[in-house]
């Protein structure tokens, strides 16, 4: 990417070389690397699109933003807003499907 | 918080940069994002464009090293540096914000391809930035792939013709004095019948024998403006169109039973009742002719016995299709509406897209469709919890919205249409062939409507024939559905804006004289119910004339109110377009 503009020093990602990255990380590493990833976030919108939820999210929006008007919503507020309901209101069935996913690559990667 | 207007150009909302965004503009022009487009990977199968240096870059926080496990990742435009943004915790990318600027508010969302403002702390577009993405997707799409093939193929029946205003038209003296010496004057009874103040053109229909599911239909196509408009205005004269095919006729000697065949026009047929019904006379009519022509055409359905009320509806319109065709060599395509009045009304076209899951290859075919016929959602196991969890939210249920419903229990028609619209898995067992793999793949299927009919039907799928099981069931389940609809969100403007992310960008087929100025706005004006069984059933239709509504049962015709028809099982509905435009002829028509 070319910049005109004042340049930092690349950022090094790791501060302190005892810093050991935790499981979590290490796992949304091999995800993104293996390209799996990309796959459940597929496999994630297609069954919540199907159930009906990314239109219940929509319509949660659109009620929010004309209630306090379309020119005063930022996306950070839609976040903030939807984000415990929309969480709490993923059906079992997509949580289990997409954890049994998971859980196959974890078998497969032997973490 | 920055004060953002919306305008419209060219039917299109362009929302304003906000201060940010603009002061980096004036200050950078568009070649840092149009630089971005290096950066811009599109990954199969969604075609989903995101910012990577490297493909297989793992992008992290300068600052704290998340891999956007649960934040959002930005990158500056400015300075290329990647940062976290979880509200409302910790946002790196706020701070860095704040600690550069001027000049570092403008940052790139990783994972979407999204322009986002650290200082406001909202999504911010740009025009040129848009256009960097979209080509990315577009050119990602139809790598490697012929070109002939690779460009989505314009429908060639979509001709542009000039679109020309409205003039209103009085006739002049001489043309006045034509009027009345080739017309004869409607009965004196019609004063009368006046009084009672019941509108033009509302007339029962007897019942012949279980023909209700054909006077139901013709109730609802006798007041479709279009085509009313078209037989009242003599546009297809039967006396003339019977004097053609008989002189035809006799001078080729054909067989007799050709003959008798020629004469049948179901279009002049329909002229014939649509004088009658809109003559003023109030007593009930017997379209007895009628069913006698079209028991010709459609020889298979000739019987007393209950028929389909869309069946009888695709049939009819094929028989004036046929007929007229066969006369006048017209063109054939459908999609047009050149080629008769049945399709000039009522028929659209529709566009599916079948994009390779493995490579993200996208191929599109057109069809000419006269009607949509939906699908009624099944009951799902999902929607039983969202109904508990939904019960605490509560926002405005009016009976025009458009949010899908159908985790309340209700079905809606918009629901419907969202489904017919949304993106659906062909699975292992109808792999579709991929130009680019040269094997069949699991794909991805997506319907939109490329243009809009003048009239559109849609008929609910109440009947299912199950051939495997070897029964049949109706589905008596309600559908709510609204007396105004917006088909906006279904067009494929729509559907390829929304598959393509937030973006400006004027799309292939978005011409100015199309889809975009032209209104997508549509109302109620009939609906086909259904009551009772499959086999032992009655068709009724309603209809919206002055904004009052009539039910039409065979030969009784009442006055009914708006809740009635709100609550009827609707079979079919039609919605005609609320804005009509002109477009100049070619040559004059004829009927």
């Amino acid at each position: 990417m070319r910049t005109s503009i004042n340049r930092p020093p690349t950022p090094v990602a790791e501060e302190d070389e005892d810093h050991q990255p935790t499981l979590q990380e290490i796992i949304n590493i091999k995800l993104i690397e293996s390209g799996e990833k990309e796959r459940l976030k597929e496999l994630l919108r297609e069954r919540l699109i199907e159930c009906g939820w990314r239109d219940e999210m929509k319509a949660l929006c659109r009620a929010f933003a004309r209630k306090k008007g379309r020119n005063n919503v930022t996306v950070d507020d839609l976040v903030q807003v939807i984000t415990p309901k929309g969480r709490a209101s993923v059906p079992d069935s997509v949580k289990a499907e997409l954890l049994q996913r998971i859980r196959t690559f974890l078998a497969s990667a032997s973490i | 918080m920055s004060l953002k207007i919306d305008h419209r150009i060219n039917g299109q909302i362009f929302p304003q940069p906000c201060p940010h965004l603009a002061e980096f503009r004036s200050r950078n022009g568009a070649k840092p994002f149009r630089a971005l487009q290096d950066c811009l990977r599109v990954k199969p199968p969604s075609g989903r464009a995101a910012i990577r240096r490297d493909p297989d870059e793992v992008p992290r926080c300068g600052e704290c090293g998340d891999s956007g496990g649960r934040t959002r990742l930005y990158a500056c435009v400015g300075c290329a540096g990647v940062h976290c943004h979880a509200p409302p915790g910790p946002s790196h990318a706020a701070a860095h914000a704040e600690s550069m600027a001027p000049g570092h508010e403008i940052a790139v969302d990783l994972d979407r391809a999204e322009l986002f403002c650290c200082a406001c702390r909202d999504q911010v577009y740009d025009r040129d930035f848009d256009a960097a993405v979209v080509l990315a997707q577009t050119a990602a799409s139809t790598l490697h792939a012929p070109s002939s093939i690779a460009r989505s193929p314009h429908p060639e029946n979509l001709r542009k013709r000039r679109r020309v205003d409205y003039r209103p038209w009085t006739p002049d003296p001489r043309e006045r004095a034509l009027m009345v010496s080739c017309s004869s004057p409607l009965n004196a009874a019609v004063s009368v019948s006046r009084s009672n103040n019941l509108p033009w053109g509302l007339r029962g229909l007897n019942n012949l024998g279980n023909t209700c599911f054909m006077n139901s239909v013709l109730q609802a196509l006798l007041h479709t403006p279009p085509l009313r408009n078209y037989f009242l205005s003599d546009r297809h004269n039967r006396y003339f169109c019977q004097k053609k095919s008989g002189a035809s006729n006799d001078a080729t000697k054909r067989v007799v039973a050709k003959n008798a065949d020629a004469r049948i026009c179901l279009a002049c047929d329909m002229d014939a009742m649509f004088s009658a019904v809109f003559s003023g006379d109030r007593t009930t009519y017997s379209p007895a002719r009628f069913l006698y022509s079209w028991w010709q055409h459609a020889a298979n359905l000739a019987s007393y016995e209950q028929q389909d009320a869309h069946e009888f509806f695709i049939s009819m319109l094929d028989g004036i299709h046929e007929k007229v065709e066969k006369d006048r060599r017209k063109p054939q395509s459908q999609g047009n509406g050149d080629c008769c009045i049945a399709h000039r009304v009522f028929s659209g076209i529709l566009r599916s897209d079948v994009m390779c899951m493995a490579c993200g290859f996208t191929s599109t075919t057109y069809d000419p469709c006269v009607d949509i016929s939906l699908d009624l959602e099944p009951n799902q196991g999902g929607s039983a919890k969202m109904a508990s969890t939904k019960s605490n939210y509560s926002y405005s249920g009016e009976a025009d919205c458009t949010n899908s419903s159908q985790n309340y229990g209700i079905s809606t028609l918009m629901g419907c249409l969202d489904r017919f619209t949304r993106p659906e898995r062909l699975g292992s067992d109808q792999k579709f062939f991929c130009q680019q793999c040269q094997v069949r793949q699991e794909s991805l299927k997506q319907m939109s409507i490329r243009k809009l009919p003048l009239v559109s039907c849609f008929h609910i799928k109440r009947f299912e024939h199950s051939s495997v099981r070897k029964m049949s069931r109706k589905v008596d389940r309600y559908l709510q559905f609204p007396f105004s609809l917006d088909m906006a969100p279904y067009l494929s403007s729509s559907i390829l804006r929304s598959r393509f992310g937030n973006r400006i960008f004027p799309f292939d087929g978005d011409e100015p004289d199309a889809s975009n100025e032209l209104s997508s706005e549509f109302e109620l004006f009939a609906v086909v119910t259904h009551t009772g069984k499959l086999d032992a059933g009655h068709y009724v239709t309603y209809l919206r004339l002055s904004n009052q509504w009539y039910k039409c049962d065979d030969a009784w015709i009442t006055e009914v109110n708006e809740s009635t028809v709100r609550a009827a099982q609707g079979y079919m509905m039609f919605y005609v377009q609320k804005v009509l435009y002109y477009k100049a002829s070619e040559k004059q028509v004829a009927a």
